[in-house]
């Protein structure tokens, strides 16, 4: 069969989530001929038009706007030596496809990690012992300051109408924001999204008892809101259809909403959808990436010729493709050679579910990010050290979405027949949730490579994940779950259930935790142990740019989302203002 | 101010731009469709389960959100319709079924065995009848209430052998709980799809449905909330 | 110099050529007048929103084609490329300006009145010269015969134009009413002769004839309907703020409202392309016409309070008020205030006032949407509620709207539904 050829662009950017969608305009903007790749359909707003979205069983059952196993299963084993397997149906992740990504149906929790997540492993080395951590555990250091980064977050903040409560403004604390976070240039741009009586329960109680609650960061906005790039976003209005669904009110942060109506205006933009890309083109020296080749909707195979890469698709895709095409050398774990595949990290979450047969929760009435947590268990802010972990967790309680589907009942209600129906009709909208989401290490037996037995549709193998629970992991979930009681405790619930990870868990892939998969091409200092320099630009092929959350040395406890769009728009400013000049490596070593 | 009404009974002479508003499809005289909202279920004729199957399942449903006691049953909520309609549809056609599948793997690694919902529900049902045959001398459906329930806890808990019957992989529980799943979904999903019939599921446990919308009431914590619910048709309850 | 390099190098300098020469039909562009005659033309042509007569889907810009229902048969929009057989590449100025500001083509035959040259008299020579400069070098030509006009007798009689034009054409230039400033003039200029306005908003006669021909009668501007569709005053807008206007036009949006119907074509393909400068005029001119009288409530209103309260407490709802929660609450709030510039506000709207409740009915319905424009780029949905509400439903939601709040409407019936929903099916 022949391969089509389209006409050069100066960017292809393969994937049109956020950080697509944000390489995207900032690169269109500065006048370049750019065009995105998107595996998945076309995602316009009004298809998701008041009350469409208002549907779980589409949306969050039968994950209506996600990727499908069918297309995007990876394999899964906890140990090298061990045959992984598929993951047939979506369990503890489940990745986006279209135009937006998860973008268009994220929670919307945009926080940023703290300073010293950014230096964990200077912290690391500062505040242990020699000895007293795991010695496979591979932290590393982000490659860039605060200082650097912060307008970038700041930017970010700004494209999404970021709401909430400051805590650290130049240097300042604030009253009623999180006095552990970075110091900010800027104010929150929208003020807090509302309460729920959960979180008013919980931050009440966690006040009291020492802790120092905040209004969940929230990019589901608050109120009407232009962003810098002239879109528009409106105040949310608490519909209960948030986190897994498409806005129904132009309210959370998306691609769609923030980004996409404005770039879309520009004459050199245009992008195509149902075009899956299956390899990044290199010359033969290999030094640098000619375009990449894609399957277009009527399944023909088609090259476009590029000057620059953009890898924007996920960070198991952006992994993947670069093992697929050769970028770098994949990662080994025996002998530590190799950068792809390399620090790949997870995370873990936990709750306690309170049960009160006479209050009225409410839970429909709630917008994604809607909730009160506390960041005084992260780490440099507690003493970890003499726990013998390290890493820490939001303690929070969130009220994502009322939808009856998976309703918690007490603990020793039938899962059916009588005592399970009335379990519902007595518990619906009786409960709330107390929950901890963690950071994960990253450890040298922790990667991704490609998988020897199990291939996608289009006969290319699946990528393969090393992973389990390691001991560090699982001691801070047992600190963490004597915590979340303590705090559950003094709320006299009149049931409880909990749910929080014991010392001798596996890894559970049919739990949903987060999308927050991380790391596989990290950025760093050195090509000898990192795939992207701080630039996101791989070390290996100059025109190859990766932004996503595979750029993540190790999870922080902080939504990756943030720190995703400011790495982002630090490297398409780098792009724009460097590599544009100066064609070639960014980074000397 | 008077308006002066010049009649133009069609388009001006200047209604003349090309882009107009998008226009809705609107079917005449009824303003909503009726489709699966709309079924009554003891006229309804199952598309994907032979009428031996139905009278399984329906017996099923029964027994797993019976009648009795506060909140509707299946049976009154159109459950079976919609277990029905979604086979039909092609459930399941999202997972990754490429082999070789390894059929004793780590639940901890999740689903893993090559039976697609359609086949456990043909299967399931052939063996959980055969073994009712052999144990009662009767199909399921004509048990006593209290055998259904036995029978069924057996097939949740692999009290039963669907490989003493033939069946080399398919494990009862599964089976169990890909149909307990179905029901449940069913039973809350919004009526479009066939089951929650006049929302019945919802008002019993207060959930307002497709409303979606609701600025003025989160600041109201712990009021009870008083509207019935809307499905996304429109329908109110 | 590596070859990735030079190119980089090329198309940055070829995109910045690109940037800078704003081509002929540039869909940006909104800043101050251009600096060559066609470029004026063009900006000009963007007041007078000639592509929105003169370009069909599907074929070349301004080459004509487009079928326009004149109620007597249809009238098919000519081409006015510069194409010297099927365009106006043969005409000289004068005869520009005669086709436009008469009605009268190069060959003697009168144009119907679907070409508003009875608002285009009013354009100065100066600006008559900048957009013949655009029509003859500007634009491509298209060598594209549109269809000739198929109108019914006796209209189909060309010369009997010259009896309407003589009753009822106004040919006089523009003229400045006594105590105008310069920025009411401007702004009079331009709505008064390219913009059209009175097109559809000045009432019309038995003939088809705009009862007002210039800003010197109380009936100019002064509303009326156009196909059943309520079109507002213009006169003074005391509901709005000039800046208000100024941002509906330059948008499709404002605090209060957002466009629907045929303004939103207006507003994309012609007002948001106008400099600051002309919008903040035409709005200055708006604000100094004496306001039409205000028509009298049919009712009283239930009062801001009164509503929200009842809506928040959600019990007891009439059928309209639990239509509205499970409907229109989510976006136009218990409030009905809505969110700025994104959700119009309903408590106070003249859409949801007018004594003629098509319009409202039309957009509950088949809903509508901002245009994408350069200051305000994100196309707003909303959706119809066609399939949602019966006639009876939309009836009783109708009439709590226009009965709540501040609203003082009258009520709407079923059959006035049921017309609107006809009309959007036979299209």
């Amino acid at each position: 069969m022949q391969t089509i050829t389209n006409d050069d662009v100066d960017v292809v950017i393969v994937g049109l989530g956020w950080a697509g969608s944000i390489m995207a305009i900032e690169l269109a903007k500065e006048g370049l001929k750019v065009r995105a790749l998107e595996r998945g359909p076309d995602r316009p707003p009004e298809d998701f038009a008041y009350p469409k979205p208002a549907d779980q069983y589409a949306y969050a059952i039968k994950n209506k706007v996600f990727a499908t196993p069918r297309d995007a299963a990876l394999t899964v084993r906890y140990n090298t030596g061990e045959t992984a397997l598929p993951t047939r149906k979506w369990g503890a992740f489940a990745p986006g496809t279209g135009v937006g990504g998860s973008g268009l149906h994220w929670t919307g929790v945009l926080i940023r990690p703290t300073t010293t997540d950014l230096k964990l492993k200077t912290y690391a080395d500062q505040a242990y012992k020699r000895g007293t951590l795991d010695p496979d555990m591979r932290i590393k250091d982000f490659p860039f300051t605060w200082e650097e980064i912060e307008p970038h977050f700041d930017k970010f903040d700004k494209i999404c109408g970021l709401s909430g409560t400051t805590g650290n403004l130049g240097g300042q604390l604030q009253p009623g924001g999180d006095p552990f976070e970075g110091p900010r240039s800027s104010p929150y741009p929208l003020p807090a999204l509302h309460d729920t009586l959960n979180s008013s329960l919980f931050a009440a109680t966690a006040k009291k008892m020492g802790y120092h609650p905040f209004p969940n960061p929230s990019a589901n906005v608050s109120q009407a809101w232009t962003n810098p790039y002239g879109a528009q976003l409106a105040p949310c209005n608490y519909c209960g259809y948030c986190s897994k669904y498409p806005c129904l009110n132009y309210s959370k942060a998306s691609p769609q909403t923030a980004i996409l109506d404005v770039v879309k205006r520009m004459p050199n933009f245009d992008y195509k959808v149902n075009a899956n890309v299956i390899r990044v083109d290199l010359h033969a020296d290999k030094k640098t990436a000619k375009g990449v080749t894609y399957i277009d909707e009527q399944q023909r195979e088609v090259f476009q010729p590029a000057k620059i890469v953009i890898l924007s698709s996920f960070q198991f895709a952006n992994v993947r493709l670069m093992l697929l095409s050769g970028i770098g050398q994949p990662y080994n774990p025996l002998t530590e050679q190799g950068t792809i595949g390399r620090n790949y990290a997870f995370l873990s979450n936990g709750d306690a579910t309170l049960f009160f047969k006479d209050k009225h929760f409410n839970p429909f009435a709630t917008a994604g990010a809607t909730g009160e947590m506390f960041n005084d268990i992260s780490p440099g802010n507690f003493d970890g050290p003499s726990l013998g972990f390290i890493g820490g967790a939001k303690i929070h309680s969130s009220q994502a979405t009322g939808a009856p589907i998976g309703t918690a009942l007490p603990p020793g209600t039938p899962g059916w027949g009588k005592g399970w129906k009335e379990g519902m009709v007595d518990w619906y909208g009786r409960s709330m949730k107390i929950g901890i989401t963690t950071t994960c290490m990253s450890y040298r037996g922790h990667y991704l490579d490609l998988d020897p037995n199990y291939k996608d549709p289009w006969g290319q193998p699946l990528l393969r994940m090393t992973f389990d629970w390691r001991q560090n992991e699982l001691k801070l979930q047992r600190h963490l779950r004597d915590i979340v009681l303590g705090i559950a405790k003094e709320l006299k619930p009149d049931a409880m259930s909990e749910n929080f990870l014991g010392l001798d868990s596996h890894w559970d892939i049919t739990k949903y935790v987060s999308t927050h998969n991380v790391g596989g091409a990290i950025m760093g200092t050195s090509p000898r142990d990192s795939a992207l320099n701080r630039y996101l630009q791989s070390w290996d092929v100059h025109n190859v740019f990766v932004p996503g959350g595979n750029a993540f040395p190790q999870n922080f406890q902080a939504n990756p989302t943030a720190t995703i769009g400011a790495i982002t728009l630090f490297a398409a400013e780098a792009i724009k203002n460097q590599y544009l000049k100066n064609p070639g490596p960014l980074v000397r070593v | 101010m008077s308006t002066d009404k010049v009649n133009l009974s069609r388009r001006t002479i200047l209604m003349a731009t090309a882009a107009a508003i998008p226009l809705v499809s609107l079917s005449p005289h009824r303003a909503r469709a009726e489709g699966l909202e709309g079924v009554e279920l003891h006229r309804y004729q199952p598309v994907f389960f032979s009428p031996a199957e139905w009278q399984f399942v329906m017996a099923a449903c029964d027994r797993l959100i019976p009648a009795e006691g506060k909140g509707p049953g299946a049976l009154e909520t159109n459950v079976p319709v919609f277990i029905d309609q979604q086979l039909h549809a092609g459930l399941g056609d999202d997972v990754y079924m490429q082999g070789p599948h390894k059929a004793d793997a780590a639940p901890t690694l999740g689903f893993q065995h090559d039976h697609t919902p359609q086949q456990m529900y043909r299967i399931g049902i052939k063996l959980t009848q055969q073994h009712s045959q052999q144990a009662h001398g009767k199909p399921f459906e004509q048990l006593a209430p209290a055998d259904k329930d036995a029978l069924l806890t057996a097939l949740q808990k692999n009290g039963i052998s669907f490989a003493d019957l033939g069946e080399p992989t398919l494990k009862p529980s599964q089976f169990f709980g890909q149909f307990l799943g179905d029901a449940k979904n069913g039973y809350l999903a919004d009526p479009m799809y066939g089951g929650n019939k006049d929302m019945k599921a919802w008002v019993a446990i207060g959930f307002p449905g497709a409303r979606a919308a609701y600025t003025e009431w989160v600041d109201a914590h712990d009021v009870k909330y008083p509207l019935g619910p809307v499905s996304l048709s429109g329908k109110r309850a | 110099m590596s070859d990735v390099m030079k190119t980089l190098k090329h198309f940055l300098g070829a995109a910045a050529i690109a940037l800078a020469a704003a081509p002929a039909l540039a869909a940006a562009a909104t800043t101050a007048p251009a600096e060559t005659l066609a470029q004026r033309g063009a900006y000009l042509a963007r007041a007078g929103d000639c592509i929105a007569c003169h370009s069909a889907p599907g074929k070349p810009a301004f080459a004509g084609g487009l079928a326009i229902d004149s109620g007597h048969g249809i009238i098919y929009s000519t081409n006015i490329t510069p194409d010297k057989q099927h365009g106006i590449g043969k005409y000289t100025e004068q005869q520009f300006a005669d086709a436009v500001r008469k009605g009268v083509r190069a060959d003697g035959t009168h144009l119907y009145p679907a070409m508003p040259y009875t608002s285009y008299a009013k354009v100065s020579d100066q600006d008559i010269k900048a957009l013949y400069a655009y029509f003859q070098g500007g634009v491509k030509p298209a060598a594209y015969a549109p269809p000739a006009s198929q109108m019914s007798f006796p209209f189909n009689l060309r010369w009997g134009m010259a009896f309407w034009n003589y009753f009822f054409a106004d040919d006089k230039p523009f003229k400045a009413q006594p105590g105008w400033s310069a920025q009411v003039r401007n702004g009079a200029y331009l709505v008064e002769g390219l913009g059209h306005c009175s097109s559809c908003h000045t009432p019309r006669g038995f003939a088809m004839n705009e009862k007002a021909g210039d800003s010197s009668s109380p009936k100019f501007l002064a509303g009326g309907e156009l196909n059943d569709w309520p079109v507002p005053s213009l006169r003074g807008m005391p509901h709005w703020s000039q800046a208000a206007i100024v941002d509906y036009l330059q948008t499709g949006r404002n605090k209060n409202s957002a466009v629907a119907g045929e303004m939103t074509a207006v507003v994309e393909h012609s007002t948001s392309h106008l400099s600051q400068g002309d919008l903040n005029d035409i709005a200055a001119y708006l604000k100094a016409l004496p306001p039409a009288l205000a028509r009298g409530a049919a009712v009283k209103a239930q009062g801001h309070d009164a509503t929200v309260k009842k809506l928040s407490a959600a019990v007891g709802l009439t059928l309209g008020e639990r239509l509205y929660l499970d409907n229109c609450a989510a976006c136009h709030f218990v409030t009905g205030k809505g969110a700025t510039r994104v959700f119009p506000e309903l408590d106070g709207a003249t859409v949801v006032n007018a004594e003629n409740p098509t319009a409202l009915l039309h957009v509950m319905l088949a809903g509508a949407r901002t245009p994408s424009t350069d200051k305000a780029p994100s196309v707003l949905v909303m959706p119809g509620f066609g399939k949602r509400l019966s006639d009876g439903e939309a009836a009783a939601l109708a009439t709590f709207v226009r009965q709540g709040w501040g609203n003082t409407a009258a009520a709407v019936s079923e059959k006035d539904v049921a017309k609107v929903r006809a009309k959007l099916e036979a299209k």
